[in-house]
């Protein structure tokens, strides 16, 4: 028994500007909405921090969510997080390169980023990093992955992603420290 | 500095940071409709009932729009963990009954999307094969589980690639 709404979803996602890869089945478009729209807010949540910019974090955010849809059938299903955050952040890596140089091209001042006001020393502390070793630096930290898992999710060797954790932590050590003797 | 220290603070700092809860939407933006006012007006009761046709349809279609629902075996999801795309129907469904999850709907993809010749059928009582796809629990309570049939189906999760069941 086909129901009614299943064949209202079908009929809707075919006429989506998928790649002809995507099967466009009910059950693809439910198990996608399922398991990924319960984590938009935290990748909104973790772009802002990384990238420091609430529209730019809410634009990245909507192309991963529709990127992730479009190679959802490539997903191997293990860690829907993971996999979520590194289409993310290959896109906002990708972002900060081009408006890197449209940025020097226009000699614009880029937008007025969103600081975080309750913790102020780390908020500043963190955004001493260059981008790519505070993202690093969230995966490891705040979401628990290896250095192992984070170089194959940020594509780069395992060393890198060792040496920047390290420099991170002893950026925030320093600075934090040193807010600490001025309060 | 201490590693949980900095992960409280790190964790608040993201948790104060502004979100978003809905995605976008997975629709192209409908084309708007334009009246062309010089229909003879002969078809004009035609145009009225096309519209109230078009009208309600499209209630009942936002009405039945699609929903987003954790995935049963997300984490902190009551299934988290179950494994339940490395079983077989039954088997998944024994599991189920045994942890309590009786108002299982079935979900069951077969044919070939390739060929257009695939097709949905939901029913009560597990399959005897096929993939089992860890669904999602309704508002209502009900759990969903597809199980994938079709041509070229794969398995997903850590029995991704395996034969199917």
């Amino acid at each position: 028994m086909t129901t009614l709404k299943q064949t209202l979803i079908r009929r809707r996602l075919r006429s989506v500007s998928a790649p002809s890869g995507i099967a466009g089945s009910p059950s693809d478009a439910a198990t996608f909405e399922a398991a990924v729209t319960p984590l938009y807010d935290s990748i909104v949540r973790r772009l802002v921090v990384v990238l420091g910019d609430l529209q730019e974090a809410e634009d990245i955010a909507q192309d991963a969510y529709l990127r992730a849809f479009q190679s959802w059938e490539r997903f191997d299903g293990r860690d829907v997080r993971a996999w979520l955050y590194t289409i993310a952040l290959r896109l906002a890596f990708n972002h900060l390169r081009r408006r890197r140089r449209w940025l020097a091209a226009l000699r614009r001042i880029a937008p007025a980023p969103w600081s975080d006001r309750s913790d102020p020393d780390l908020w500043t502390a963190i955004h001493r990093l260059d981008v790519r070793t505070r993202a690093a630096l969230l995966l490891n930290v705040l979401d628990g992955y290896t250095q192992r898992e984070i170089a194959t999710m940020l594509a780069v060797p395992e060393g890198t992603i060792s040496s920047r954790l390290s420099r991170a932590r002893s950026v925030l050590r320093a600075a934090l420290e040193d807010g600490s003797s001025q309060n | 500095m201490q590693d949980t220290d900095l992960k409280t603070r790190l964790a608040a700092i993201e948790a104060r940071a502004p979100g978003a809860q809905q995605p976008p939407k997975l629709l192209r933006s409908r084309r708007r409709w334009r009246p062309r006012l010089y229909a003879p007006a002969a078809f004009a009761p035609g145009l009225v009932l096309a519209i109230a046709v078009a009208t309600a349809g499209g209630a009942i279609a936002g009405f039945l729009s699609v929903r987003g629902y954790p995935g049963a075996q997300n984490p902190d999801q009551p299934l988290a963990g179950a494994n339940l795309e490395c079983m077989s129907p039954p088997e998944a469904a024994s599991y189920l009954a045994t942890h309590g999850y009786t108002d299982v709907v079935w979900q069951v993809e077969t044919g070939s999307t390739s060929q257009n010749t695939d097709s949905t059928t939901q029913q009560e009582t597990p399959p005897d094969h096929g993939f089992v796809v860890p669904g999602a629990f309704l508002g209502d309570g009900r759990l969903i589980m597809i199980v994938d049939q079709r041509v070229g189906a794969t398995g997903v999760g850590a029995c991704y690639g395996n034969p199917m069941p």
